[in-house]
């Protein structure tokens, strides 16, 4: 097993990679009583179109299938529900499905090994009929209907309206309640064994364990698969352009919501160049910080103006051919916040970043990454969804120190351009 | 892990949990208060005034500046309702000093010290708080009283909860009142400041690897000394009996919703303290968990939910099922949800299902030494029923519950209150909110 220190966090993971292609990552933690297990597959949302190893024709499916897939793996040809198997093991188990990946996840105190049986098993052996599919659409559809009603989801999926062309990032994770009635027993059977390939798929435990037991027993419940090999992915071709400035919606909210989104050029995400990726994002997370962090002018300003209450959550997402910044929160006028927003880059731009304004922030994003090593289940989950995305978590502590103000300056100047901002508001 | 307390002054504990599985040290203050309907707006105020400065950060942005410079320390501030109490409470969160990268910075004694700065040692002006941060912060509060409407799920159980306590101090809504903003100025939130922090009950938590040096440095603050020794003006959360209803409330509101929330209020008439852990048993089983009544009947057999699960309010005795579903269904899931509630009272579940409920419960209990919020809020909640049990006496009440406490629970299981929100009707009828 290859090990991989990092003497920051004073932390190790384990990583070993199977014949069969699964990669298997596990963190030891002493003396912690919680055990976490996610098992995940390099399958998401996006996911929609496709060469299946071996085939040379496409594949296109209906929106909402991975999402789909995850509901329908609980239930088992015995007519058991698994996820009713592990609730009553005492453990907490679920499952969830994001624009890149899907995964399957529980955490314990005890019966960590029976468990483990469950779980690997049903993630490994699918049952769907007619019946159940049919039957799955309803509770799908309730699901579907709920988020509709979150004012916080609307407004997320309408900046991607605003922002994207083409690529499927745009579309509902649950896929709609049209798109779900096309989908049959089929085309699940074929995404599953085209993405529940071990190739494709990632383990990672973390918990008091010693990592060559439990590697052990991750290869005994493993069934017998071969290497698939890499599964062609398509994407639309997506312009490096916004689609509209601006995007809104009504909805019951005591106050609007907004998220301001920058699009980002999509060819410097491809993942060959990592280490630049981290650096890219620690270097954006500073900069968001400095524009209208907690600390900064901005944010005073538009405090005391009424117009800001706390600071808007800030992030960084990419993935397989996008590239995105969102800024989100509620204010009582998003329009003159973005202005605000507007201009504050602009200012920067020309008067440069202030080092010891830099310096202070850089300090407060190093503890962040430090923060996340307190419990098992970000440890784990971080793992897994970075390494989807090709990167190894350490590299952000690691990268850090070489992020500079001249680099900094460079991603200020290449990322946060006015004619890929837009901003998407929900209002009464 | 280890618990240990210290009486600072009469009122007034500081409790260390010491730890080493973290590499956070997490300091927190707490004011416990009686919850009244004359003070909750002025409470929640105060919690929102006391972070916009302090004597020696006088500004959010200094506050801000200083916590960053710290390596990212969290400065975080919440009010809850605890039973018939107000509990402001504020929180830092600070990077062990052996995760940094330079040595030598003593940030466990600083980050302490400027928790108990900004809780005791406002930014005050001609004996008043800054007359601009107040204007802002009823502002704000204003926002967040309006915001109620936002989450429909927890709008639905807050709406419920008003319902059934009407004019109680438990029917009031931690972030007060509009209507008495206006009357609140910096001068007599000030004053009224100054009678909460000599009256309420005060407790500082410390979890992490080093707390003992706590005591020395919380009992040298000089803010600590200034504060005088009192007999805490709270209420002991204390089991209340409560009669069987015979009748049950309707409530129904319309808002610009697709999906319908629809809430029962249970009322459970018990007045045993130690009834408590076969509730919380009871509870799992109706609605508590992926194998519940609510949740295999109501979601996965029915169809007529995503959500469908309850909760137990210990402080209240009340148990609340929760529920999302179409509208179109309200009377067929208000049957079988009662169905349920009757079911649990004829017995109609297994052994199986107790030993499944009793894992997971237990597995909770387990966790709490696992993180650092979880365990000062467990140590919180003893200290203020004033009731205290080990996490094993805690385990081992729940693995001696039966099947018969169980269905004795569920006897004195009523109906309170149906809470429905749904969408606007096509005609007339339209209630108002």
């Amino acid at each position: 097993m290859q090990v991989i220190e990092n003497l920051k966090v004073k932390e190790k993971v384990y990583i070993e990679k199977l014949d069969n292609g699964l990669t298997v990552m596990i963190i030891p933690k002493s003396g912690v009583q919680k055990k976490y297990m996610i098992w995940g597959t390099n399958y998401g949302s996006n996911d929609n179109k496709f060469i299946v190893p071996g085939e040379n024709k496409e594949t296109e499916v209906p929106n909402g299938v991975a999402h789909f897939l995850e509901h329908k793996l609980f239930e088992q040809e015995n007519g058991t529900n698994s996820l009713d198997v592990l609730t009553s093991l005492g453990v907490n188990a679920n499952a969830y499905t994001t624009n890149n990946h899907t995964a399957y996840l529980f955490e314990c105190t005890d019966n960590f090994y029976e468990a483990m049986d469950e779980l690997m098993d049903y993630v490994q052996h699918p049952y769907f009929t007619d019946e159940n599919v049919d039957k799955e659409k309803g509770i799908i559809g309730q699901e579907i209907m709920m988020y509709d009603d979150y004012p916080d989801w609307r407004v997320y999926l309408n900046v991607m309206q605003a922002m994207y062309h083409n690529h499927p990032i745009k579309i509902d994770i649950t896929g709609s309640i049209e798109t779900i009635n096309k989908i049959d027993k089929e085309i699940l059977y074929k995404c599953y064994n085209t993405f529940y390939n071990p190739s494709n798929m990632a383990l990672v435990i973390a918990g008091d364990f010693q990592p060559e037991e439990i590697l052990e027993e991750v290869k005994k419940r493993l069934i017998e698969k071969t290497n698939q090999g890499e599964i062609k992915r398509i994407y639309p071709e997506e312009p490096e352009s916004i689609v509209q400035e601006k995007i809104e919606q009504k909805l019951e909210v005591s106050q609007p919501l907004y998220t301001i989104g920058i699009k980002d050029s999509r060819e410097k995400c491809t993942l060959e160049n990592k280490n630049e990726i981290v650096k890219k994002h620690l270097s954006i997370e500073i900069l968001l910080n400095l524009l209208i962090g907690r600390s900064s002018e901005l944010y005073k300003k538009l405090y005391k103006e009424g117009i800001l209450f706390g600071q808007p959550s800030l992030d960084y997402e990419f993935g397989k051919n996008y590239a995105h910044i969102l800024i989100t929160g509620q204010s009582p006028n998003p329009e003159k916040l973005y202005t605000n927003f507007k201009a504050e880059v602009k200012n920067m731009k020309e008067k440069g970043i202030n080092e010891h304004d830099f310096e202070r922030i850089k300090k407060m994003i190093y503890g962040g990454y430090i923060k996340e090593y307190n419990d098992v289940e970000d440890i784990a989950r971080i793992f897994l969804s970075d390494y989807f995305k090709g990167i190894n978590s350490f590299d952000y502590l690691e990268e850090i120190d070489g992020v500079n103000i001249e680099y900094l300056n460079q991603v200020l100047q290449d990322v946060f351009k006015e004619e890929k901002m837009v901003i998407s508001i929900v209002k009464n | 892990m280890e618990y240990k307390e210290n009486e600072i002054k009469q009122g007034i504990k500081l409790h260390m949990i010491n730890t080493k599985k973290f590499k956070t040290n997490l300091m927190a203050v707490f004011l416990t208060t009686e919850l009244k309907r004359e003070t909750v707006t002025k409470n929640a105020l105060i919690s929102a005034i006391l972070r916009r400065g302090s004597k020696n950060m006088p500004t959010q942005e200094e506050i801000s500046k200083q916590m960053e410079e710290m390596y990212g320390a969290v400065f975080d501030c919440g009010l809850d309702k605890t039973g018939d109490n107000q509990v402001l409470k504020f929180y830092i969160e600070v990077i062990n000093d052996k995760f940094l990268p330079q040595q030598k910075e003593d940030m466990f004694k600083v980050a302490i010290e400027k928790l108990l700065e900004i809780v005791l040692n406002p930014y005050i002006e001609n004996n008043s708080f800054n007359p601009e941060y107040v204007e802002q912060e009823k502002n704000n509060i204003k926002q967040r009283i309006e915001g109620k409407i936002d989450n429909k799920a927890r709008y639905a159980i807050d709406r419920c909860i008003e319902e059934m306590y009407p004019d109680k101090p438990f029917g009031l809504y931690k972030f007060g009142y509009i209507e008495d903003l206006k009357q609140i100025d910096g001068k007599n939130l000030y004053e009224y400041y100054k009678e909460l922090i000599n009256s309420c009950k005060i407790d500082i938590f410390v979890s992490g690897d080093t707390c003992e040096k706590a005591k020395e440095i919380v009992e040298e603050n000089e803010n600590i000394k200034n504060l005088e020794a009192r007999k805490p003006q709270y209420i002991i959360p204390k089991i209340e009996a409560k009669k069987v209803n015979s009748e049950e409330r309707v409530v129904t509101e319309s808002m610009d919703v697709t999906q319908g929330k629809l809430i029962l209020g249970l009322d459970i008439a018990i007045d045993e303290e130690e009834l408590k852990y076969d509730a919380l048993l009871y509870n799992s089983i109706l609605g508590g968990s992926a194998n519940s009544k609510m949740f295999q009947n109501v979601r996965e057999k029915a169809h007529l939910a995503y959500v469908a699960s309850s909760s137990y309010l210990r402080h209240k005795n009340n148990i609340f099922v929760n529920c999302g579903i179409e509208i179109g269904n309200y009377e067929k899931a208000l049957e079988l949800i009662k169905k349920q509630i009757e079911d649990m009272k004829n017995g109609e579940f297994t052994e199986e299902d107790i030993e499944n409920s009793k894992k997971g419960i237990i597995a909770t209990i387990k966790l709490i030494d696992d993180e650092q919020d979880t365990g000062i809020s467990y140590y919180f909640g003893q200290e203020l029923s004033g009731n205290k049990i080990s996490i094993e006496e805690y385990q081992n009440k729940i693995e001696k519950v039966n099947k018969e406490d169980i269905i004795n629970i569920a006897q004195k299981v009523s109906v309170n209150t149906i809470y429905f929100l749904r969408d606007y009707q096509e005609e007339g009828n339209n209630a108002s909110n």
